[in-house]
């Protein structure tokens, strides 16, 4: 399923994914084409990224191949999805500790193109943090560790 | 005491009655008001010997304040182009309505009487004065006609004479240079004074390419001439295919909220191998600047770690 979708090896092609993706909304997971909760979610992606294809653009990064990102966004559980809207990252509350990235993988496809649909609306009316529509107990439960502690 | 009564002269109100008339105040009224009619009347008066006809000028249409009606009269009489001085004003100073108002007038306001005949024109003076008018009629169209033919007929006797005489000049002056030339052989050396006066110039050779043309032959311009290179392309005019494309996305660009996230980021700037995009992290409070700002002071420091340890 994940060979449907574009992936990105190196920082510089996700710097060009970033700044290249023009008023659609920027899906980028980081995680590994093996892992079975990636597999999950590159399933969900990869169905919906036709549907969503004028809302958003869906790519799927390599945590080993790109360790600045996997810092600088503090992927710390994979799959991580971040969001990102004309190069500036765009922040959801899930109900989760952290609100910068979705951590798992979606329940159902409904969920993940509501989010996206919430994500597009806000983004064009300028917020950059805006209200998960998706229901919390679908949202997976993860522990958010501030430096293994 | 008597009603109130108005003096139209003075333009007042007064209890007096009768006796108003006779007080120095509107005998004072009634003076000024005669001295300022008798000019106009004079004037008029005086037209009766001879009329006056003018050129119509929009002077002419001034009104005249006749004291006795009570009435604003015409002046001078216009008709078309042409006016008659005082017209207007003696045609009604000789009519009986303006007869009956002056002898009311007079009486009324107890002025003198020896005044009175100066402001009534008798009819006979009126028909004078029409006579008057005819002959001034006349007299005006000629002198319109004489004004008109004065023009052609000054050049004609001018031509006449003058012109002859300027040309008999004229050939004595040419003949008698010409005389001159077949002796000292005039043509050729004026000729070679003309060039051969004043700073010499720089001379860089005929410009006359028997193959080429010039401006004088008619060829094309060299800026008209397409250049070698330029054949080879397809000489269309106008934008390309992919640049209409690219027009039709901004128009669409155009249509969306000027406020969306991001609306002035620059697509296709150039950035280094160290960009980092703005993300605010997980740990962090501020503004996401500060989280990229923070980020790269913490790679700087772990990369002089592992460069000390590994040293």
């Amino acid at each position: 399923m994940s060979f449907l979708l574009p992936k990105l090896t190196s920082k510089k092609e996700v710097d060009q994914a970033i700044k290249s993706t023009a008023e659609k909304v920027l899906v980028l997971r980081f995680g590994r084409d093996e892992d079975p909760v990636c597999l999950q979610l590159d399933d969900i992606l990869s169905k919906t990224s036709s549907d969503l294809s004028k809302m958003a653009a869906i790519h799927l990064v390599d945590v080993d191949q790109t360790a600045v990102y996997t810092q600088y966004f503090d992927i710390s559980y994979i799959p991580s999805t971040v969001f990102f809207f004309n190069g500036q990252h765009m922040k959801v509350d899930y109900g989760s500790p952290d609100h910068t990235k979705f951590v798992g993988s979606f329940k159902t496809k409904q969920d993940f193109i509501d989010l996206i649909e919430v994500i597009y609306r806000g983004a064009m009316r300028g917020k950059l943090i805006v209200q998960s529509p998706i229901d919390p107990k679908n949202i997976p439960k993860y522990d958010l560790l501030y430096q293994d502690i | 005491m008597a009603p109130a009564q108005r003096c139209p002269l003075c333009r007042q109100t007064f209890f007096c009655g009768r006796g108003h008339v006779y007080s120095r105040k509107h005998q004072r009224q009634l003076k000024e008001a005669l001295e300022r009619l008798l000019p106009q009347v004079e004037a008029a008066r005086k037209a009766i010997r001879a009329a006056q006809v003018e050129r119509y000028v929009p002077e002419h249409e001034r009104c005249c304040w006749c004291l006795c009606c009570g009435c604003e009269v015409r002046e001078h009489l216009s008709h078309g182009n042409l006016t008659v001085l005082y017209g207007g004003l003696l045609e009604h100073l000789a009519s009986p309505e303006h007869k009956k108002a002056t002898n009311k007038f007079w009486w009324e306001n107890k002025a003198e009487v020896q005044m009175k005949e100066k402001f009534l024109v008798t009819p006979q003076d009126y028909a004078r004065f029409k006579k008057s008018m005819v002959k001034g009629l006349d007299s005006y169209e000629e002198k319109e006609d004489k004004v008109i033919k004065e023009p052609q007929a000054v050049p004609d006797p001018e031509e006449g004479s003058s012109a002859p005489r300027s040309w008999k000049g004229m050939n004595s002056q040419v003949a008698s240079s010409l005389q001159q030339p077949s002796n000292l052989d005039l043509p050729p050396a004026p000729e070679l004074d003309w060039m051969e006066t004043g700073p010499s110039l720089t001379f860089i050779g005929h410009q006359d390419i028997p193959g080429v043309g010039n401006i004088h032959s008619g060829a094309t311009p060299p800026w008209m001439i397409q250049d070698e290179e330029y054949i080879a392309g397809n000489q269309e005019i106008g934008p390309s295919y992919e640049e209409f494309l690219k027009e039709k996305e901004k128009q669409k660009l155009k249509k969306l909220p000027p406020d969306r996230v991001g609306a002035n980021f620059d697509h296709s700037s150039r950035t280094s191998a160290g960009w980092l995009p703005s993300f605010g992290r997980v740990w962090n409070n501020g503004r996401r600047w500060q989280s990229r700002h923070q980020f790269k002071t913490e790679a700087a420091a772990m990369k002089k770690q592992s460069h000390t340890e590994k040293s």
